[in-house]
Order: C-alpha cells, then structure tokens, then sequence
C-alpha cells in the first residue's frame, strides 16, 4: 500500500511540475479564425517581399478572416485550402504549406513561360552518359563539348566526382552546364559548382534579413562571398555555357547569377525562375508548418533576384526535333 | 561556434582532472535517468513539445585534501567540492504530433561547498557556489534552414543542500534534497530572424550576458541513497526547469526524470617506495 501511495504520489507531482506550460507558447488550436490569424501575422511580420510586389496584406486579413469563419469547426480540408489560397496570392514558390494529408504550392510563377526543356529532346544529346555526385554526364558534338545535366542543387557532389567529369572533359573546347528545370537545394552546392570558374575571392551578391516585424525591417546589406578555393581549386577556363530556363529556381537562380560574373560564362535560354528570398518555416496553431521567403538575395549591382535572371542570350524552343538551347550553346562553343 | 563548444569541452573535462586526487576520499553517484518534460523553443515554433528523455550521469564529492576535515588549530574544516557531468537524449513531439524534434543534451558542472553538520553527523546541510556549462541540441527534421536549434549556456550557480541519516533494521538510510539556481552567465541566442546560413556567416549579437533578469534556471533533486552490506544505491527524482529568451524568443525546458543509481566511495593511494 504505502508503495502504492508513493507511486501515486510521484506521478502527481511529476504531472504537475511538467504540466507547468510557457505563457509564450501557442496552443494548440484547430479553430479556422484563429489559424488564418497566425498564418497571417506570420506572414505579415516575417515574409521579406510584401512590399516589393505590392500587395495588400491587410485587404487579404480581411477578406480571409470572413472566409474562415464561415468554415465549420474540424474541416481540415476546407481550412487547408484556405489557407493554401492566402498563400497562393504571395505568388512564390517557396511559400508552402504542410500538412499530414497534403502540401500546398504556388505555379503562377512558371506557368505562363515557355517551358523551354523536353526530357525527350534532351535525351538526343544526353547519351551513353554517366551519373557522378547527381551530375549526368557525357561529350556531345563529336566529343568537342562537354554536357552535364544537374537536376537538383540537393545532390551533393566531391572533388573526386569533378575530377572525374573533367578527366572525362578533356580534350573538349567547352563545357555546357544544364540546370534547366532544376528547382534549387542547397545553396553550398551553388557556391561550390560556381567557384570552379572563379580564379578570385570575390562578391558575387549581397542578402539582407529580417530584423523586426515591419514589411521593411532589414539589416544592412551583407556581402555574400565566394571562395574560389572551394573544391579543392579545380578550374575550368574554357568557354562555358550555361542553361537555364523558368524552372531554374531557388539555389539554381543563385547559381546562375553568380555565373554572369564568370570570365567564360554565357547565360542562355529563358529568364530563371527566380526564389531570391531564402526560405524560413513556422508551424501553425493546429500543428501544420508554412515555409516563407525570409531571407532577401541580390547580385552584384545589389538588384534583386527574386524576379529571376535574365540570360546573355534569350532562347525559345520551338524545334520539334532538337533542342534550340542546347543546339544554341554549341554554336556559341564552336565560335 | 567552436569558442562555446570549447568552453562546454572544458568544463566537462575540468572536473574530471581535479578530482583524481592522492589519499581523498572520492564519493561517486553513477546514475542512469528516464522521465518526460516539455519543451518551448520558438526558434523553431510556436507549439509547446512534450515527450520522453533518456539520460545517463556521474557526479562526486570529495574534499580538497585528505586533511581537510581538520583544519588549522583542530578546528573542523568542512570545505570540499563537487563535479557533474550528464548527457541525454530526449524524442518530443508537438501537441498536434504532426512533428519532432530529437534533442541531445550535455551539461556539467564543478563547485565549492562548505558543509556543517548536527546530530553526530546525521543532519548535514551544504552550501556554496557551481559553475555549470550546458548545451542543448534539437533537431528538427521537418524545419527548413532552420532544421538545428541550439542553446548554450554558462552560468555560476546557487548550490545549496541538506541531507539526513536514519537506520533501519538492516539498511541504512540518507535522504538528499539538493538545489542548484543561476546567479550570472552567458547565453548564446540567435535572432528568430535568422536562418542558421545566416548565423555562420557571422550574424553579431548571439552571445548576452544572463542572470535572473533574463533567466531562469532551477535544478532541484530528492534522492533517497540505501546503504546495503556491500552496496549503496541511489533513487529518487531530479526536476529541472529552464527559462529564458527574449522578446521574440523563448526557451523554456521543464523535465522530470526518475533517477537510479549506483554509489562507491574509493581512495586512490600515493605511491609507495618498495
């Protein structure tokens, strides 16, 4: 019995001393007023390009507070698109939101581009290629050119794996660099592919955070470096193309903006795809998380890139049977 | 980040090279730990996390010096010192269990006591300062940028304890009660704006200097140490509870752990000539 009592005794003190709560934490909540609310307020202090795309953050509380309160309590999916919708008028894509059963995303900012990339076309240049560090590769045009195609800037890759792409490359007179269609990853990777065609230490940007909850509270402009040592000082210095194209997004807009600074670099295809603000996430009252842009990226000129890149030289495919960009990189190698 | 995790390296080691002393008897308390708790960080949300931990402990006690319980003139000098070291591993998850984070802590500690004692002995209270470092990892693997939130934080401490022996049939019995709060230290905060890409690039402002204004910190144990023929075991319950932060950002950690251990006393012997 006394044994008994202890243990009882033992869970209700721990009860009551874990039970202790934050006054600061949010509770858990699946009410749709209050959700839109903290989506809200999370967007309106933490989001970085309110301003710069003009939009009327206030209109839109007003508009989805009427919407939410209308919904009946416990309907998840009428809540989540709600939600979806609010974050659809950011038109960015790296605004998301995640649920258990679900996972918003914005395409208004590729949808109404040339796509500007057919796998199936590609697939007439990319032959008898190897895969090294996520990087397909192979020679095209009688083993002048060398041609690599990264889909995503998520796959790391070593020195070893370049030294091995650039054994493979070696006789070639240039070297095209395909990141069409690669929606972005980690941005160490950007800096690391970038800094083989760098011979310098140099700015190649500048970011800027968020330091308070006003649509226009940042720091100072930072310079964002590169360190041509980076992959173990391996260069390429002949001429190199690179490709891009609406999709080109995120980590690959960076990359490409970066390349505009390279000796030997030419820029073709479409304007890339934009995604300069570095993206942050935040969960919600009832447990679902939204990732933002955060984080403001410029180039060098400190212009913004979250609107995207412009190429050197502007390319639209229209060829059934091959592909204009990558025929255009070609004649830009051979010249 | 290599400063703090140096100074946290070092206080875990400082203790353990003082403590191998000649001819002084070495206290130790091997303890392992198992308890729930909650955690606010709202770095990473604005959700509380609840959930269970794991952990593993020593500590020890012993005087300065072999002669130290009789000091200058006989009279009694009740000086000696204390070091800790714990880890755990805690798996919490959030109140909609739509998310977790798997948190690894570190912490360990030296102070200075003086202790009095009454009854022949069997009511001993101590007192004096602790220096602790802390470090406290949460991974959050559904977070972006932001997937790793750390607190680090250094902080001279409030020790104070007492403790009293009674006897059963066959066992003897000491009940401990033992409370540790912060005076003055440092914290390691990162700006809730920041991403961690942003920390590295060297973001100032991480480091403040904490004390109760700020935060908050209450250690606080109830062992029961039985003293069997040939062993002492240790158990009991050890709460802790952690505050601080500041305007847009807060910490908290409240934790409860159910506490068995194991208890030796040794001495280590100078060396002989043959």
């Amino acid at each position: 019995m006394r044994i008994r009592n202890a243990i009882v005794g033992l869970v209700t003190v721990a009860s009551l001393l874990t039970g202790c709560r934050s006054k600061d934490e949010v509770r858990f909540s699946m009410d749709p007023v209050e959700n839109i609310e903290a989506l809200w307020q999370i967007i309106d202090t933490k989001y970085c390009y309110i301003d710069t795309k003009g939009i009327d953050w206030s209109a839109i509380h007003d508009e989805y507070v009427t919407k939410a309160a209308v919904l009946q309590k416990g309907d998840q999916l009428g809540l989540f698109d709600l939600c979806a919708a609010m974050l659809d008028s950011l038109r960015d894509g790296h605004v998301n939101l995640y649920s258990n059963f679900d996972r918003s995303a914005n395409t208004a900012w590729f949808d109404t581009y040339p796509a500007n990339y057919s796998s199936t076309l590609q697939s007439l240049y990319l032959r008898d290629y190897r895969v090294a560090g996520g990087m397909y590769y192979c020679t095209i045009d009688e083993g002048r050119i060398g041609y690599i195609y990264y889909s995503s800037f998520s796959n790391s890759f070593s020195v070893a794996n370049i030294d091995w792409i650039f054994s493979a490359f070696r006789e070639c007179e240039g070297l095209i660099i395909d990141v069409r269609n690669n929606g972005g990853g980690d941005i160490t990777n950007a800096y690391s592919l970038a800094a083989l065609f760098f011979t310098e230490n140099q700015t190649i940007g500048y970011w800027q955070h968020k330091n308070g909850p006003g649509h226009n509270d940042f720091s100072e402009l930072e310079p964002m470096r590169l360190d041509a040592s980076l992959m173990a000082g391996r260069k390429w210095q002949k001429p190199v193309v690179v490709l891009c194209n609406r999709r080109s997004y995120s980590a690959t807009n960076l990359f490409v903006s970066m390349m505009r600074y390279a000796e030997h670099a030419t820029i073709v295809g479409g304007v890339s795809g934009g995604g300069g603000g570095m993206p942050l996430s935040y969960e919600l009252p009832c447990g679902w998380m939204v990732r933002f842009s955060s984080v403001r990226m410029y180039d060098r000129e400190k212009k913004d890139i979250e609107p995207g890149i412009e190429p050197d030289i502007a390319v639209t495919m229209q060829s059934k049977n091959k592909d204009d960009i990558i025929e255009k990189a070609i004649e830009i190698i051979r010249k | 980040m290599k400063r703090f995790l140096l100074i946290g390296m070092v206080l875990v080691c400082l203790p353990v090279s003082i403590r191998a002393q000649e001819n002084v008897e070495h206290d130790n308390i091997l303890k392992v730990k198992i308890g729930s708790g909650y955690q606010l960080d709202s770095y990473l949300s604005p959700l509380g996390y609840t959930g269970m931990q794991y952990g593993l402990g020593n500590e020890w006690w012993q005087a300065f010096r072999s002669d130290s319980r009789l000091g200058k003139a006989g009279k009694l000098d009740h000086w000696a010192h204390v070091g800790r070291v714990d880890l755990s591993l805690a798996n919490y998850h959030n109140s909609a269990w739509s998310n977790l984070f798997l948190g690894f802590q570190a912490a360990g500690g030296w102070g200075a006591y003086y202790e009095w004692r009454w009854f022949e002995d069997r009511l001993r209270v101590h007192t004096g300062p602790y220096l602790e470092g802390g470090l406290n990892v949460r991974y959050h693997a559904q977070n972006v940028n932001k997937i790793v939130s750390l607190d680090v934080a250094i902080d001279v401490m409030a020790m104070g304890g007492i403790s009293w022996s009674f006897y059963g049939k066959k066992t003897s019995y000491r009940l401990n009660y033992l409370l540790r709060t912060n005076l003055i230290g440092f914290d390691f905060l990162p700006e809730y704006w920041e991403s961690y890409y942003e920390i590295t690039e060297g973001v100032p402002g991480q480091a403040r200097c904490s004390g109760p204004w700020n935060h908050n910190t209450v250690k606080h144990e109830l062992t029961l140490d039985l003293q069997f023929p040939h062993s002492t075991w240790r158990v009991g319950a050890e709460h802790e509870w952690v505050s601080y932060g500041t305007a847009d950002l807060h910490f908290v950690r409240n934790q409860l752990s159910i506490i068995v251990g194991c208890r030796w006393k040794y001495r280590i012997r100078a060396n002989e000539r043959l």
